[in-house]
């Protein structure tokens, strides 16, 4: 090819950082610098613990290296941080001395201060059996690899600690139906596992290969009576409203998206490839659809969650907003927007929260904070 | 010799009634006060006088003054320990090399290493950044004179450093000069460079291009760190402090990487 030449081949990763430069300029402004560069540094990670597994000493070894479960201290930090803005709205107000970590931080400390006076007591919603470690604001320890227990069970799972704010937004109660309907390779199944208190689990991926990986994570983490009531498919998700309606208590969208810190970072695999933009330009149509067949999976009453590892508002409010729309005008369905704005007073200390977001919540990656992108919203089927 | 100094200074034969003063006299007669004697005395105490003297002369025959040949010495009490000749022979290859005057004082108080380098190391550094880095005479003239330090520099290190700046930031010899690039080590000016440059605040200008919108090399050197950080890179000492460390990690793990490689 002649012409290849004169057009050297510009590789993915650079198309992404230039997309999104053109994109998230614009919507994130001034905090997108910040962004930037945390995406391009090694992101952090949560040691999710495998309650399955004899735990105790797990705790204490992390403990001792200074992780913290940031799900248990979440409302004990919170009401601190609640206590010390009334403290400070009562008193001088002045010098509001912020060692906090950047912008985003700062934006975020001073509504919670206005909301602090304002919203109910924390919903102590969060007692769901989830125990999840993170290293402290800007320490970057690494955690070493999972370990196996006596029995053969690894003691935690690694992933991005802000996976799991789709699975608490959830709420998952005793019994309830839940369905996992883009689930490979599995890292929140095993987080809704680990509640303990599922009544069902549904966990679906229409990728073989990647169910495959789902598999082996439930084989690695859960015994084997737990894991056999786990029902795994591989059904294209689009389809789920006709199979299975209005079945389900809870049901968790976590849609393919443009997976923001991997195209940047990886050429492997990149949706930013030239041969796969078609496939890119159709992911909020795919999302779009999926967010739906979840929507009507749902028992009236209940409750989806929709989440992306993107800080596109094409692939997040929008899809939503269309979502909503479409329920109320194709299938005559009502749905509610829930407010989830306590989860950014709940976990300021651990994540960097988007102020701006018109819908839902948007964890931004920071560099001492560096988990995310995580866009989750949470919809009620009325 | 300095006998000519000492000559027409009183015999001691019998205890001199101020301890010490017999030997400071030679220091003394040179233009120091007693005081300033008494410190270049007190830090090799066992070599005796002669080798503060003729030490301290030299550095005098540079045009420093006392104080600062006292203060120079001081910080380099080694420098003591070598023959005068040395002392002079450096002079003059460091005036040789195109330091005068003024650059020469500036260049010996703040790099006193440069008595004591070997000559080779010297001249290699300088045959690098003329005939690899091609600055021009006059231009190297400027970068030993502003970064004497250059010259104590190994070859390898240095050009990597001058790589990097022309390569990867796209800034030629003269901008280079301009901002007295090596006066900044180059792990620092690296950690400045990368954070811009994830920021999106500062881009590799392709070939033959200069690129307007990043920041002068000047600024990104000499703005002191808290300067650095609010007006270039728009950003805190949490997240700058956070970086540096991944970034030393990263390094660390492509250095592992390309050992594992060479093991192959
Ligand atoms: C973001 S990943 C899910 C990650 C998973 N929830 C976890 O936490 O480990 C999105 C998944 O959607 C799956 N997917 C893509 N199109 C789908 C479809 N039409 N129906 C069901 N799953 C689909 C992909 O195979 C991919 O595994």
């Amino acid at each position: 090819e002649k012409w290849a030449a004169t057009a050297p081949r510009i590789p993915p990763t650079r198309l992404a950082l230039h997309h999104f430069d053109v994109n998230y300029s614009l919507q994130l402004k001034d905090l997108w610098p910040s962004v930037r560069a945390s995406l391009l540094c090694e992101q952090k990670y949560g040691a999710l613990l495998n309650n399955f597994s004899a735990v105790d000493h797990v705790t204490q070894e992390l403990e001792l290296l200074n992780a913290t479960d940031f799900v248990s201290q979440a409302p004990k930090k919170a009401l601190r941080w609640q206590r010390g803005a009334a403290a400070e709205e009562a008193g001088r107000g002045e010098s509001r001395s912020q060692e906090g970590s950047g912008e985003g931080r700062t934006a975020m400390q001073a509504e919670t201060m206005t909301r602090a006076e304002t919203s109910p007591p924390l919903r102590p919603s969060i007692s769901s059996n989830i125990k999840c470690y993170t290293f402290p604001r800007g320490d970057v320890t690494r955690f070493r690899p999972a370990r196996p227990d006596a029995l053969g069970l690894l003691d935690y799972y690694l992933m991005d600690a802000a996976s799991l704010l789709p699975v608490l937004a959830l709420n998952v109660q005793p019994d309830d139906f839940v369905l996992d309907l883009c689930a490979a390779p599995g890292g929140k199944t095993l987080a809704l596992l680990q509640t303990g208190i599922c009544g069902y689990l549904a966990a679906n991926d229409v990728s073989i290969s990647r169910t495959k990986r789902l598999y082996q994570i439930l084989h690695s983490y859960v015994p084997k009576v737990i894991r056999e009531t786990v029902s795994v498919t591989s059904y294209d998700g689009r389809d789920w409203g006709q199979l299975q309606g209005s079945t389900f208590h809870k049901v968790l969208v976590d849609v393919p998206c443009t997976t923001d810190r991997h195209s940047v970072m990886e050429e492997e695999n990149n949706i930013f490839h030239r041969r796969r933009t078609k496939e890119r330009q159709m992911l909020p149509m795919l999302q779009l659809q999926l967010l739906m067949a979840g929507i009507l999976a749902t028992k009236p009453g209940g409750e989806v969650v929709y989440s992306t590892c993107s800080l596109s508002p094409l692939q997040n409010e929008y899809v939503i907003e269309r979502a909503v729309e479409i329920a109320e005008t194709e299938f005559n369905i009502s749905i509610h927007v829930e407010d989830l704005s306590h989860f950014r007073t709940l976990f300021q200390d651990t994540f960097s929260f988007f102020v701006d977001c018109r819908l839902g919540e948007l964890v931004l990656p920071h560099l001492t904070a560096n988990f995310g992108p995580m866009y989750f919203c949470k919809l009620r089927r009325m | 010799g300095w006998a000519p100094v000492r000559r027409g200074l009183p015999a001691a034969p019998g205890p001199c009634p101020r301890r010490g003063c017999g030997e400071a006299a030679g220091l003394r007669a040179m233009g120091f006060s007693e005081e300033q004697a008494r410190r270049l005395l007190g830090l090799r105490p066992r070599l005796g006088p002669r080798h503060p003297e003729a030490a301290a002369a030299q550095l005098l025959l540079l045009g420093l003054s006392a104080e600062a040949a006292v203060g120079l010495l001081e910080r380099s009490p080694a420098l003591l320990e070598l023959p005068a000749e040395r002392l002079q022979g450096r002079a003059g290859e460091l005036r040789r090399l195109g330091l005068d005057g003024g650059q020469l004082q500036r260049a010996v108080r703040r790099c006193p290493q440069l008595f004591t380098v070997p000559r080779k190391r010297m001249a290699a550094a300088v045959r690098l950044l003329r005939e690899r880095c091609l600055f021009t005479a006059e231009q190297l003239k400027e970068v030993l004179g502003t970064c004497p330090a250059v010259l104590l520099e190994e070859p390898r290190r240095l050009h990597h450093h001058f790589q990097y700046v022309y390569f990867r930031m796209g800034v030629q010899q003269k901008e280079m000069v301009k901002a007295r690039l090596f006066r900044m080590p180059f792990a620092e000016l690296r950690n400045r460079h990368i954070f811009l440059e994830r920021r999106g605040l500062y881009q590799t200008p392709y070939k033959g291009q200069t690129q307007t919108s990043n920041p002068k090399l000047k600024d990104i050197l000499q703005l002191p760190e808290k300067d650095f950080l609010a007006s270039l890179a728009r950003s805190t000492p949490e997240e700058y402090e956070v970086f540096k460390k991944l970034l030393a990690q990263e390094e660390e793990e492509e250095e592992e990487e390309d050992e594992e490689d060479e093991d192959e």
